[in-house]
């Protein structure tokens, strides 16, 4: 078996691992990650969602219970988290935009609009006054975007159709990549002579450039253009990690991809090495503290067995709710099930309650009372939590 | 492909007034079966059903065509009568059945002498069985508890009852009957006491029809009585709650029993890509009024589990539960009344048809119009044993290969179901809701349930302008809570995480959740 040393490792490449790992290694801790794969972000809208249950993020959090993460983190550990996020998504060369005191809006497929706080640029002009005449692009084929849905519910919109040569979201994305067919789309959409302010296609302006490309286009017909994230595989949200894996290579990050955690060394209350499942010979990883952030049930950091939830990786004492007949209430719509409470229980260190290991944080959606689901909190209080944690271990190391 | 057949079926009736001979309340596998048996002997009728066909227990059951053997012991004349239609289902509709062959499983503890009395009536019966040693029957089914003591093979088989319905109403609008389905009956017209017609509503347009017949025939399973006190008359029956668990793997090509007195969960069948197992047994009050209990699918996956020990870790794809019309008994055990089914008579025009079960839906569809003929003073023969069901020929079925055919385009990833097949389902077959296209295409019936598919059919729903896209919002909103209703019980493991990415996509890509 080969081994490798670090000061820290980071279990998870979700958002909250990352940042977590960023975190650390901006404090010039040698850091480590370990990821079973890509992380569920690449399934989201790509925006960073702080708490749009309510108008005002901060002001949503404040009402929140002393035992919500976000309490943990603090109101000037959640903005100085967000800023430390548009700091590096400026790094990686995706900029996003937003005020963690008030959210903004976006568009959704099925026309409704959704807030969010910090949205990609190409989502910024998505909060229209009202009365604006908009104009959606579709796709030949493309399978869950029918605009019909979004220009029903705006009165003052239209749609039109192009055929990109693929039905599929990431392969038309793909397209935009290829300065020639950008250039021919423009041609297009110049020759549709309707009054326009603004004009918004699905999430699929390229996967390496989309701010380039909205600009190109923008100037190309005089209007706002905006993006609507679809439904999974997102473009946006594929393009988030991978603007975040980037700056974490560029930051000398060591990553470990596609490789689960399969056993745990511990000495006493001290985590000193996991052990990872690799085609060849398993590698053992060793570090001086630990940071879990491998997620919730999607992502499986937490696993529901037919009577009882269990941590993964650590086997840590789980906060759920009583028997399977409370994880869900009847209505699906509702989102506020008992099982969205379920996870681990954290002290204000972000140090796992009731585990019997001293060295080892944990952050993101694996936590306990979260309820990601209905206050759609998910990246904000990754991001928050992601950062905090890593502030703890980072004190534990020094 | 999906059976282009129906095509006029659901055309819209231009009159209010319809007259005919019978009018069938009921659209499961006996009211079809009736339909089917009338046409053939040449009597006009009209059938109605307030939902798709195989609503109720017919579409809630196992879809198992029963040797007669689970009955052997406990109710023989059952049992003959389950032989006898297997036989004859096997003839006559080869596209329904899959002659997948049962065993009987002993497992430790399970009682020796109960075997031997299975298998000396089963003999009586004429079901014919043969006795495997353990190894025998695991080289048979090898995914079988390895600790079973023997097993007994019979001619039990999987059965597809929505086809199995489909089919039969095709013979009937064939020969000039009239099925309307999504019509649900809101009274019986009655005249001096005696039931001249039904008023129908149509659930698509809010029109209201009337129906005059000379008989009308109540084949409403657990609705039974509410129909007959409609008609002035009554009907008693015991209903039992039966639930079931659908897993994401074919874990069995073989029915599986339990050797034993029968139980709760000790039947498992393969349907295409899944294996149903059940059921429960619990008695209700209101068939409109049932949910299952996250404590039944615990029983049931804990007893399936003990004859296919992989049923314990495979993921459950979702549960459900329906309501078995029994005939009033003075047993307070639900397993101990007869699977027998009754005529009654009710003297006023209407005749019902209570109790039974799907395997002999043929022989309760030719009793109940061996009765409406001899009414009318007609001499005819029932046909039906002798007819194989038409349309067959049309039904493609699940070969992968056809459903490869139009890769390039699929609505639903489970199930393979493409862009043409739904537009089809939509446009020559007139549909308008999104169960029937479920119903004819396998459309959102995979491991994700619908989670992905659904959105995209109401979007080409809307695109071929059946639905407005307000429309299209609201029945995808009903469907997601009904969807939930059956998912909610069995959610734990994988099929958990996969309803949490579900929600993540509805509640929050799309923010239709109810606190925004």
């Amino acid at each position: 078996m080969s081994a490798y040393g670090y000061d820290a490792v980071v279990i998870g490449g979700g958002v909250s691992g990352i940042m977590a790992s960023l975190t650390l290694a901006s404090r010039g801790f040698k850091t480590a990650l370990v990821s079973r794969g890509d992380p569920v972000c690449c399934l989201s809208t790509g925006c960073i969602d702080v708490f749009s249950h309510s108008d005002e993020p901060l002001g949503g959090i404040r009402a929140l219970l002393p035992d919500h993460p976000y309490s943990l983190v603090g109101e000037k550990g959640i903005v100085d988290s967000l800023s430390f996020f548009l700091e590096i998504m400026g790094e990686a060369g995706l900029p996003y935009e937003g005020d963690p005191g008030r959210n903004r809006k976006i568009l959704t497929p099925i026309g409704s609009t959704k807030n969010t706080c910090l949205v990609p640029r190409t989502m910024a002009h998505a909060d229209m006054p009202p009365g604006e005449y908009l104009h959606v692009i579709s796709f030949q084929g493309i399978k869950d975007f029918f605009p019909s849905y979004i220009t029903s519910r705006h009165r003052n919109s239209t749609y039109s159709v192009y055929d990109a040569g693929v039905p599929t979201t990431l392969g038309i994305a793909a397209r935009f990549d290829d300065a020639s067919f950008l250039d021919a789309f423009i041609t297009w959409l110049r020759g549709l002579e309707i009054p326009l302010d603004r004009v918004a296609l699905p999430a699929v302006l390229g996967t390496i450039d989309p701010d380039s490309v909205m600009e190109k286009i923008s100037r190309a017909i005089g209007r706002k253009v905006f993006e609507i994230p679809t439904l999974p595989p997102s473009v946006p949200g594929l393009r988030l990690f991978r603007a975040l894996k980037r700056v974490m290579q560029n930051r000398g990050i060591h990553l470990y991809w596609g490789k689960g955690v399969t056993s745990v060394e511990c000495q006493g209350r001290t985590v000193e090495a996991v052990t990872l499942a690799t085609t060849g010979r398993a590698k053992r990883v060793q570090g001086r503290a630990f940071v879990l952030a491998t997620g919730s049930f999607v992502s499986g950091g937490l696993f529901a067995g037919r009577d009882s939830v269990r941590e993964t990786v650590f086997d840590l004492p789980v906060a759920a709710p009583g028997e399977r007949k409370d994880w869900f209430n009847t209505d699906f719509f509702s989102g506020a099930h008992g099982i969205e409470r379920a996870g681990v229980r954290v002290d204000r260190d972000f140090r796992p309650v009731g585990a019997k290991i001293d060295n080892l944080f944990a952050c993101g959606s694996i936590l306990a009372e979260c309820e990601i689901m209905s206050l759609q909190c998910g990246h904000g209080l990754a991001v928050a939590t992601g950062v905090a944690a890593a502030k703890s271990c980072a004190q534990e190391l020094s | 492909m999906v059976v282009t057949f129906f095509h006029d079926m659901f055309h819209e009736e231009s009159s209010y007034m319809i007259k005919t001979d019978v009018v069938i309340i009921g659209g499961g596998a006996t009211g079809c079966g009736i339909a089917r048996d009338l046409a053939l002997r040449g009597v006009h009728h009209y059938l109605v059903e307030k939902g798709d066909f195989a609503n109720g227990a017919t579409g809630a059951c196992h879809g198992l065509l029963h040797s007669g053997a689970r009955y052997a012991v406990t109710d023989p004349e059952a049992a003959r009568e389950c032989i006898g239609e297997n036989a004859i289902l096997r003839r006559i509709a080869r596209k329904c059945v899959e002659t997948t062959g049962g065993l009987f499983v002993r497992l430790p503890g399970d009682s020796k002498r109960y075997r031997d009395t299975f298998l000396s009536n089963c003999e009586e019966a004429g079901i014919s069985t043969e006795v495997l040693s353990a190894t025998r029957a695991l080289d048979l089914v090898p995914e079988l508890n390895p600790s079973i003591e023997e097993a007994v093979v019979v001619p039990d088989c999987s059965i597809d009852p929505f086809r199995l319905c489909m089919l039969n109403a095709f013979t009937s609008r064939h020969k000039g009957g009239g099925i309307l389905t999504h019509h649900k009956v809101i009274d019986i017209v009655r005249e001096r006491g005696r039931c001249t017609g039904v008023k129908v509503l149509d659930r698509f347009t809010s029109q209201i029809k009337e129906i005059r017949a000379k008989i009308i025939i109540n084949a409403t399973g657990a609705w039974g009585d509410t129909l007959a006190r409609m008609g002035g008359s009554d009907a008693p029956m015991t209903l039992s709650k039966g639930s079931l668990i659908i897993s994401n793997h074919r874990l069995t090509n073989m029915v599986i029993n339990r050797l034993r007195p029968p139980s709760d969960g000790d039947i498992i069948v393969p349907n295409e890509a899944v294996c149903l197992a059940g059921t429960t047994s619990i008695p209700v009050d209101d068939p409109d009024a049932i949910e299952v209990d996250p404590r039944e699918v615990d029983l049931v996956a804990t007893q399936a589990e003990q004859m296919l020990p992989r049923f314990g870790t495979t993921r459950l794809i979702r549960a459900y539960t329906g309501v078995r019309p029994l005939l009033k008994a003075e047993a307070s055990d639900s397993r101990s009344i007869s699977r027998g089914f009754k005529i009654i008579d009710h003297k006023n025009g209407m005749f019902s048809i209570l109790g039974g079960k799907l395997s002999t839906y043929r022989l309760m569809a030719e009793k109940t119009v061996d009765a409406v003929v001899e009414e009318f003073g007609i001499k005819a023969r029932c046909k039906t044993a002798d007819i194989p069901l038409d349309g067959q020929d049309e039904l493609s079925g699940y070969p992968l290969s056809k459903r490869l055919k139009g890769i390039d385009n699929i609505v639903c990833e489970c199930e393979l179901v493409d862009r043409a097949q739904v537009e089809n389902a939509i446009n020559s077959l007139g549909i308008q809701y999104i169960g029937d296209i479920q119903h004819r295409t396998r459309l959102g019936m995979g491991p994700c349930q619908g989670g992905f598919c659904t959105y995209r059919a109401l979007g080409i729903m809307q695109e071929t302008g059946r639905l407005t896209p307000d429309e299209s919002i609201e029945i995808l909103k009903h469907f997601l809570q009904r969807r939930f209703r059956g998912i909610r019980p069995a959610l734990w493991g994988d099929q958990l995480r996969e309803e949490q990415l579900v929600e993540s996509i509805y509640l929050g890509i799309l923010n239709m959740g109810q606190r925004a």
